[in-house]
């Protein structure tokens, strides 16, 4: 995973060395032809200056009557060097080619102009000498300022690029914090981005959109959920406050009674049943606060010390460790309660007397995982499938459970990015998971 | 003590003002926030049942509206809305408890006795149980010089029972008052038959308790005189 604002300085940066490593590559070759031209040009040059020259003072001073009949002078540094001597009736020469010559036990090489010309009937090879050695020499100055121009100009456009894309993608960067920052369901409706970049405008606008749609239906979902609660609770409310006070009448007969105390306890279940699914539904809505600081271990004690007494009483061990202090941030701890609250009321109702049940808590792999687990008499796969389906694990007989639990335990995970994973063995025991994200403290 | 009943459910509000009478409690009524409004305006009450589901008033305005005029006035909501942030709003407001709908009558009595213990810093007197001696102030539960150690759970579930003592708690009730709403859903009848054992066992310890009755097939009760 890379920055956008990396990508782009990347790619720049490859683009123009890769353009610069060819310019490089290419350019002695570059240099080597522009030299030759040139040197070619003034050959040529000195070749018309030499020729008019001769035709104004004529030949004779050039050549000296001595057995090679020939003219040569080189100057002082021998990076030059013109020849005129006789030559064959027949040849006709008019080239320029590159020559080794000796001159005092040195090896140069040069450039040089063979030209023929005729005078007064006579044939003459005319031939002029540039010594390689000074072109190349101006060649690798060339390269070296080129060099030097091409790197402040790689750098100067680094730092201008990077300067320049962290300018214009500042939007992208507000956009993404801004998402980041979201919590539902405090959407907060956050001003038009000012950019010159159309396609940020269109991003930020679309978002914006999305965000106020989804912060209606949160809205909604909120409203609908108040609502049901207060159409079902108040009839609910009503009957029991009657049932309630008819069973405090003086000398009610037994009979009477124990049927009011029946009628409340359905109605009890009525509304436990009606609060299990407004919660869920409140959960699932976001419609609780995720902002406080928990040590998961401590809320465990609570747990367990609550639980204590009925674990006793059933004939089971409850074994707790917690080996480090986990603070998980940005939780409802009193959901997070919850949440463990059941998985354990749950181990307890399921293990027979004698046998045990272990929570612990411990770092592993970076994340820190609560395991519950128990001796009790687990579940089959059927069961495990559909364990946080709400309704599916069968009320028990007494009327106690509504089978919703688990529902809850798993919707208040959910909330809380906590993953639950449950293994269990029938006959056996069960073992309930729960890890939590690693972003939490 | 005075009572104020705001309800729009008038047969709901019947039923408290029933209630709340047979314990003493002056009461009074209003169906809508307008005439709980005025009521306000003219009378002097100790205590406001607010619902928050009122159709004409925003019960939560009706709660500045009497601090205005009467700053000791305790409020305590009850509402069926069941919004979670009703309750902070409520009580940032200055109301004293927030009961949600359908609370136990015998709880909201609970809740009143609290709010008054708290603001009237009332002193509770000692509560003669046979050869025992109880005090919510002190949290303590005595038997002569020595103190019977119950946990605070026990002390909650028997003191519950003690404000409405000569009267029948069901299980689900006691529970309800204990856990809250919260954990409804883990509700167990063997967990107050538990605790109730436990009390009995740690009592039994010092003396007979024959005043913790069990009421077969309904709950349990205290009877005492005083």
């Amino acid at each position: 995973m890379m920055k956008l604002q990396t990508k782009l300085a990347l790619f720049n940066l490859l683009s123009k060395l890769v353009f610069s490593a060819l310019f490089i590559g290419f350019l002695p070759l570059i240099i080597e032809r522009i030299n030759t031209r040139q040197t070619d040009n003034e050959l040529i040059k000195k070749r018309e200056e030499v020729i008019s020259l001769i035709s104004a003072v004529g030949i004779e001073p050039f050549i000296v009557s001595d057995t090679t009949g020939g003219f040569g002078s080189y100057n002082i540094l021998k990076e030059e060097y013109i020849s005129l001597e006789r030559a064959p009736e027949d040849v006709e020469w008019n080239f320029i080619d590159v020559t080794k010559r000796i001159i005092d036990n040195e090896t140069i090489d040069y450039r040089v102009l063979h030209y023929s010309l005729k005078i007064d009937g006579e044939s003459y090879l005319l031939e002029i000498g540039m010594s390689l050695a000074s072109i190349t020499y101006a060649a690798r100055n060339i390269r070296n300022i080129i060099l030097v121009f091409l790197g402040v100009f790689i750098l100067v456009t680094l730092i201008s690029d990077l300067t320049y894309t962290a300018r214009i993608l500042r939007p992208l960067r507000v956009i993404t914090g801004r998402l980041g920052n979201t919590s539902l369901p405090t959407f907060d409706h956050a001003e038009p981005l000012v950019t010159s970049t159309e396609d940020f405008v269109k991003l930020d606008r679309t978002l914006r959109e999305m965000m106020r749609k989804i912060g209606e239906l949160f809205r909604k979902e909120r409203e609908i959920t108040v609502n049901i609660s207060h159409e079902l609770m108040t009839p609910v409310s009503v009957l029991r406050s009657k049932l309630e006070n008819m069973l405090m009448r003086e000398n009610l007969d037994p009979a009477v009674e124990s049927g009011l105390e029946e009628s409340l306890r359905t109605l009890h279940r009525l509304k436990t049943l009606v609060n299990s699914m407004l919660m869920i539904a409140r959960i699932e809505s976001s419609q609780y606060m995720k902002e406080e600081i928990a040590d998961i271990c401590e809320l465990v004690k609570e747990v367990t010390s609550e639980l204590a007494p009925l674990a006793e009483d059933g004939g089971v061990t409850l074994i707790l460790e917690c080996e480090q202090i986990f603070m998980a941030a940005n939780v409802n701890r009193s959901l997070l309660f919850s949440m463990i609250y059941n998985v354990v009321n749950n181990a307890v109702k399921h293990t027979p007397s004698g046998g045990r049940i272990e929570i612990a808590g411990r770092e592993r792999d970076g994340r820190f995982e609560l395991s519950v687990s128990d001796t009790g008499k687990g579940m089959s796969p059927e069961q495990l499938d559909r364990l946080f389906t709400r309704f599916s694990n069968r009320p028990d007989p007494a009327g106690n459970s509504t089978g919703i639990g688990l529902a809850i335990t798993k919707s208040i995970a959910d909330f809380h990015n906590i993953a639950v994973r449950v293994i269990s063995v029938p006959g056996a025991g069960t073992q309930f998971f729960f890890f939590f994200p690693v972003n939490s403290l | 003590m005075n009572v104020l009943i705001v309800e729009d459910e008038k047969s709901l509000a019947g039923e408290i003002a029933l209630f709340l009478k047979r314990e003493n409690f002056l009461c009074d009524m209003a169906h809508s926030g307008t005439e709980a409004s005025e009521k306000i305006a003219v009378n002097l009450y100790d205590f406001v049942l607010l619902d928050l589901g009122l159709p004409d008033y925003n019960g939560l305005d009706l709660i500045r509206e009497a601090k205005e005029i009467n700053a000791d006035v305790s409020f305590i909501i009850i509402t069926a809305r069941g919004a979670v942030e009703d309750r902070v709003k409520g009580l940032d407001l200055g109301a004293d408890d927030y009961l949600p709908k359908p609370f136990a009558l015998a709880e909201l009595h609970a809740r009143i006795m609290a709010v008054a213990r708290r603001k009237f810093r009332i002193q509770s007197p000692d509560i003669t149980l046979g050869e025992f001696v109880m005090n919510a102030s002190s949290r303590k539960l005595m038997h002569g010089e020595s103190e019977v150690e119950i946990t605070k759970k026990e002390f909650d579930l028997l003191y519950y029972l003690v404000i409405n003592r000569n009267r029948v708690l069901a299980r689900h009730q006691l529970y309800e008052h204990i856990w809250g709403n919260a954990l409804d859903d883990q509700y167990d009848s063997n967990f107050i038959d538990v605790h109730i054992k436990n009390i009995r066992k740690k009592l039994n310890n010092h003396a007979p308790a024959p005043w913790l009755e069990t009421v077969r097939g309904v709950g349990y009760r205290i009877t005492s005189d005083s």
